[in-house]
C-alpha cells in the first residue's frame, strides 16, 4: 500500500520543481569558442548535437534538380522577350537557366504557374503577364537580390553574395519575416529609422547631450535580442557586455552587422515597403502591413545564413550578381509595344 | 549536542500569552488578544500570536497599500482584457508602466501612466504611513527607533528609483515599471543605458555592504547558533556579563582573525551595513543621469578599466571614415508606419531624443525626427 507521505509528497513536488525548471535546459556538453582576450567572456556557446540537426537540414534542402550550370553570353537581342524589366542583362540560354533555377528556390512544387499566369480558357500561359501578384513581387526580389549583390558586399561577401534560396530555402513564403506590431515596434529600427545607439559619449551628463529615454533603452534591448536569436548568438559574439558601445573593443562581426542593418533598411524601403499595394490581403500583417525583412530573414537562426551551403551563393548567377535593366521589347524596326 | 545543531527551533516555550508590556494611550488599539500558542510558528519563531497593534496609521496604511496594489492588478487585468487566465498565465510579464517620455513630469492622461503615478502615489503613502507607525510604536514602547530608521534607509532607494530621480531627469518614464519581470528589464536597461554601473563607485558600495550584511549576517548567527548550548543565544545577558559563551565566541574571532566585535558591537556592524546598503545604492542610482551619463567611459577616465589587448581581426572589408557613427535613436516615432500610413491613437512624437535628420541610402527622402526635451 502507498501512502501520500510527507516525505513522499516532498520528493514528488522536488522532482515536478526539478522537470519544471529544467525543461528549458540542454544537455551538457556544449562547445564555447572564445572570440576576445582571455578571461573578457566574450564567447560564442554551440549546442553542438543541435548544430549538427540544423546544418543536416540545410544540407538536405539543397536542390537536387533543375540547377544547370552556368550558361552566360551577351544579352538576348531585342524583341525575344516581352515585358522582361529587370532581367535583360541575359542571354536567352541565362534566362532560361535562371527560370529553372527559380522555380526550384521558390516553388519546386507549385512550378511556373506559382507566378505566370495561364489562360483559364485557351490553357496557354502567357509569361508576359502580370495578372498574378507572386510575378510582380518577384520582379521586386529580383531587384533586391541585385542590389544587394552589388551594392553590399560589406556584408555578404563579394566572393559569395546571397540568391534566392538564402531567404526561400525551397518555400514560396521565407520563413522569418515580420510585421509591426505596433506603432512604437523596436523592429521599425528594420525600416526607416537609423540608429540603434542609447550610450553618451561623454562621462558626465553636462558634458554632452544624450538625452535617450530608459525606455529607448529597452527598445534597444529588443532590437538587439531580435539580432541575436535571428543569428543564433548571444550578447557577446560581437560586444564586449562590460562596455556594449565601445567599437575597439568589439568582434569584427559587430561591424558587419552594423552593415547589415543598413542593409536590411534600405532593402526594406526601397523593395518590401514600396510592395503594400501589391500585397493581396492574406499576406498583410495585424496592422495592414506588408512583410518585411530583419535579420532572420537570411540567417534563419544561424550566424552566417545556410551555414555558408554553396548553393546559396549568388556565385554563377548572373541574373542576380549584376544589376539588371529592361529588356528591349522592339526588335528594330518592329513598333508592336508590350502590354 | 546535536539537538543545538538543528534548523528548527529545538525548545518551545507553551505557557499563559503574554499580553506585553504596559503603555500609554496604546492598550485599547491592540486588536486580536493574545491569541495563544502555535506549534509550528514555534519551531521558527516564538510560539505566541499576537496581540497585534493597528492604530490609524496602520489602518490608512493598509488602505493606501491596498488600493495601490489593486490598481497594479487590475490595469495589468485590462492589459490583457480582462481574461483571468491569460492574466495568471502572463503574469510574471505584464507590467504597469510609467508615462512615456513625452509626457515629462506633467499629469499623464489615462493608458499613458495615470495609472502608473496613481498606484505609485498610494504606495508611497502607504509606506510613509507604516514607517511612522514603527516609529511611533517603538517610541511607546520605549525603545529606540532603529527598525524606522533603517527602513527609512530603503525607503529612501525607493523614492529614488521612482520619485527625486525622475524628477531631477525631468520625466516620470524614467521611472521603476511596476511588474515582475518589467521591472528586471528595467534594471538591465537602466545598467545599459548608462554606460555599465558596475563602474559606478556607489554601486560597489551597495555591493560590499550588501554581500557584507550576508557574511554578517552568517558570522554571527553561526557563532550564536554555536554557543546555544552554553547560553550564546542570551545575546544582552552576555553584553554587560559575559559567560563563557561570549568568551569562547570572542576567542574563536580573536583566534582566525585577531579580532572580534562584542555581544553588543556585531549588531551595529550589522545595522551599519544594512543600512548603508541602500543608502549607498540610492546615492548611485540618484547621480546616474542626473550628474554621470556613461560610467564606463567616466570609469576610463578615473583609471577603473581595464584595457585588453587587441585581438581582433579587421573587417574584411575595411571600415570607412565615419562608418561607425551612428545617430541617437530616440524612441521608436510615432510618425506614420511606412506603407500603411498614420496610426490611430498614436501621440507625438517623444520628446527625450536627439534632433536629428537622417538621410535614408539611397532615397531622396529624409526623414526628419524632431524633438526636444524641455528639462
Amino acid at each position: 500500500m502507498s501512502r501520500l507521505t510527507p516525505k513522499r509528497l516532498t520528493t514528488g513536488a522536488a522532482l515536478a520543481a526539478v522537470m519544471v525548471f529544467s525543461s528549458a535546459c540542454e544537455r551538457p556538453p556544449v562547445e564555447v569558442v572564445n572570440l576576445g582576450f582571455r578571461g573578457v567572456g566574450m564567447q560564442h556557446v554551440d549546442n553542438p548535437r543541435e548544430l549538427q540537426d540544423s546544418v543536416n537540414a540545410v544540407v538536405e534542402r539543397e536542390p537536387q534538380q533543375g540547377i544547370i550550370p552556368l550558361i552566360g553570353g551577351d544579352p538576348a537581342p531585342p524583341g525575344t522577350y516581352q515585358n522582361v524589366q529587370v532581367l535583360g542583362h541575359l542571354s536567352q540560354g541565362e534566362f532560361n537557366r535562371t527560370m529553372t533555377a527559380i522555380t526550384q528556390w521558390v516553388s519546386p512544387e507549385q512550378g511556373c504557374n506559382y507566378c505566370h499566369y495561364v489562360d483559364p480558357e485557351t490553357g496557354q500561359p502567357n509569361y508576359a503577364s502580370d495578372a498574378i501578384y507572386t510575378k510582380v513581387v518577384s520582379r521586386r526580389m529580383f531587384q533586391m537580390t541585385q542590389e544587394i549583390n552589388q551594392n553590399w558586399s560589406s556584408h555578404v561577401r563579394e566572393d559569395r553574395g546571397v540568391n534566392c534560396m538564402t531567404c526561400h530555402q525551397g518555400q514560396p513564403v521565407p520563413n522569418n519575416y515580420f510585421f509591426f506590431d505596433g506603432p512604437g515596434d523596436p523592429l521599425r529600427n528594420y525600416v526607416d529609422v537609423e540608429g540603434a545607439r542609447v550610450q553618451g559619449t561623454t562621462a558626465l551628463t553636462g558634458e554632452g547631450d544624450n538625452r535617450q529615454s530608459i525606455k529607448q533603452a529597452e527598445y534597444t534591448y529588443s532590437l538587439m535580442m531580435h539580432m541575436s536569436n535571428s543569428l543564433g548568438v548571444n550578447c557577446t559574439y560581437c560586444h564586449n557586455s562590460a562596455r556594449f558601445a565601445d567599437w575597439d573593443e568589439s568582434t569584427p562581426q559587430r561591424v558587419s552587422a552594423l552593415r547589415g542593418l543598413r542593409m536590411i533598411r534600405e532593402q526594406n524601403m526601397q523593395h518590401l515597403v514600396p510592395l503594400q499595394d501589391v500585397w493581396p490581403e492574406n499576406r498583410l500583417g495585424p496592422l495592414g502591413d506588408g512583410p518585411k525583412l530583419s535579420c532572420a530573414s537570411c540567417h534563419n537562426g544561424a550566424y552566417r545564413p545556410q551555414y555558408n551551403a554553396e548553393y546559396t551563393w549568388a556565385t554563377g548567377w548572373p541574373a542576380i550578381t549584376q544589376i539588371g535593366y529592361p529588356h528591349e521589347n522592339s526588335a528594330p524596326g518592329d513598333t508592336a509595344t508590350a502590354n | 549536542m546535536a539537538e543545538f545543531q538543528n534548523l528548527l527551533t529545538p525548545i518551545q516555550v507553551h505557557g499563559p500569552p503574554d499580553p506585553g508590556v504596559e503603555s500609554e494611550h496604546s492598550d485599547k488599539n491592540r486588536i486580536f488578544k493574545p491569541g495563544g500558542m502555535n506549534y509550528l510558528l514555534g519551531k521558527i519563531g516564538d510560539a505566541q500570536i499576537g496581540p497585534f497593534y493597528l492604530g490609524w496609521l496602520g489602518i490608512l496604511s493598509l488602505l493606501f497599500g491596498f488600493a495601490a496594489f489593486e490598481i497594479i492588478g487590475f490595469s495589468m487585468l485590462a492589459s490583457v482584457n480582462w481574461d483571468v487566465v491569460e492574466f495568471i498565465r502572463q503574469l510574471p510579464w505584464l507590467s504597469l508602466d510609467p508615462p512615456p517620455p513625452e509626457v515629462g513630469l506633467s499629469i499623464p492622461a489615462y493608458g499613458q501612466g495615470a495609472m502608473w503615478l496613481l498606484a505609485g502615489f498610494f504606495l508611497t503613502v502607504s509606506i510613509l504611513l507604516w514607517w511612522y507607525r514603527m516609529y511611533r510604536r517603538a517610541k511607546q514602547l520605549k525603545m529606540g527607533t532603529h527598525v524606522a530608521w533603517a527602513f527609512a534607509s530603503a525607503i529612501f532607494l525607493y523614492l529614488v528609483l521612482g520619485f527625486f530621480r525622475p524628477i531631477l531627469m525631468g520625466s516620470w518614464g524614467e521611472a521603476v515599471p511596476f511588474g515582475i519581470l518589467s521591472h528586471l528589464d528595467w534594471t538591465a536597461a537602466f545598467s545599459l543605458r548608462y554606460g555599465n554601473l558596475f563602474y559606478n563607485p556607489f554601486h560597489m558600495l551597495s555591493i560590499v555592504f550588501l554581500y557584507g550584511s550576508a557574511l554578517l549576517f552568517a558570522m554571527h548567527a553561526a557563532t550564536i547558533l554555536a554557543t546555544a548550548k552554553m547560553g550564546g543565544e542570551r545575546e544582552i545577558d552576555q553584553i554587560t556579563d559575559p559567560g563563557t559563551a561570549a568568551e569562547r565566541t570572542m576567542i574563536f574571532w580573536r583566534w582566525t582573525m585577531g579580532f572580534n566585535a562584542n555581544m553588543e558591537s556585531i549588531h551595529r556592524w550589522a545595522w551599519w551595513f544594512a543600512v548603508l546598503t541602500t543608502f549607498t545604492g540610492g546615492i548611485g542610482i540618484l547621480i546616474t543621469g542626473p550628474v554621470v551619463d556613461n560610467w564606463y567611459l567616466w570609469g576610463q577616465k578615473h583609471g577603473l578599466v581595464p584595457q585588453y589587448p587587441d585581438v581582433y581581426e579587421q573587417p574584411l572589408v575595411p571600415v570607412q571614415p565615419g562608418e561607425l557613427d551612428a545617430p541617437y535613436l530616440g524612441a521608436p516615432s510615432s510618425d506614420p508606419l511606412p506603407g500603411i500610413g498614420t496610426m490611430e491613437g498614436t501621440g507625438p512624437a517623444p520628446e527625450m531624443m536627439m534632433d536629428v535628420s537622417i538621410p535614408v541610402p539611397g532615397l531622396d527622402q529624409v526623414l526628419t525626427y524632431d524633438a526636444e526635451m524641455g528639462r
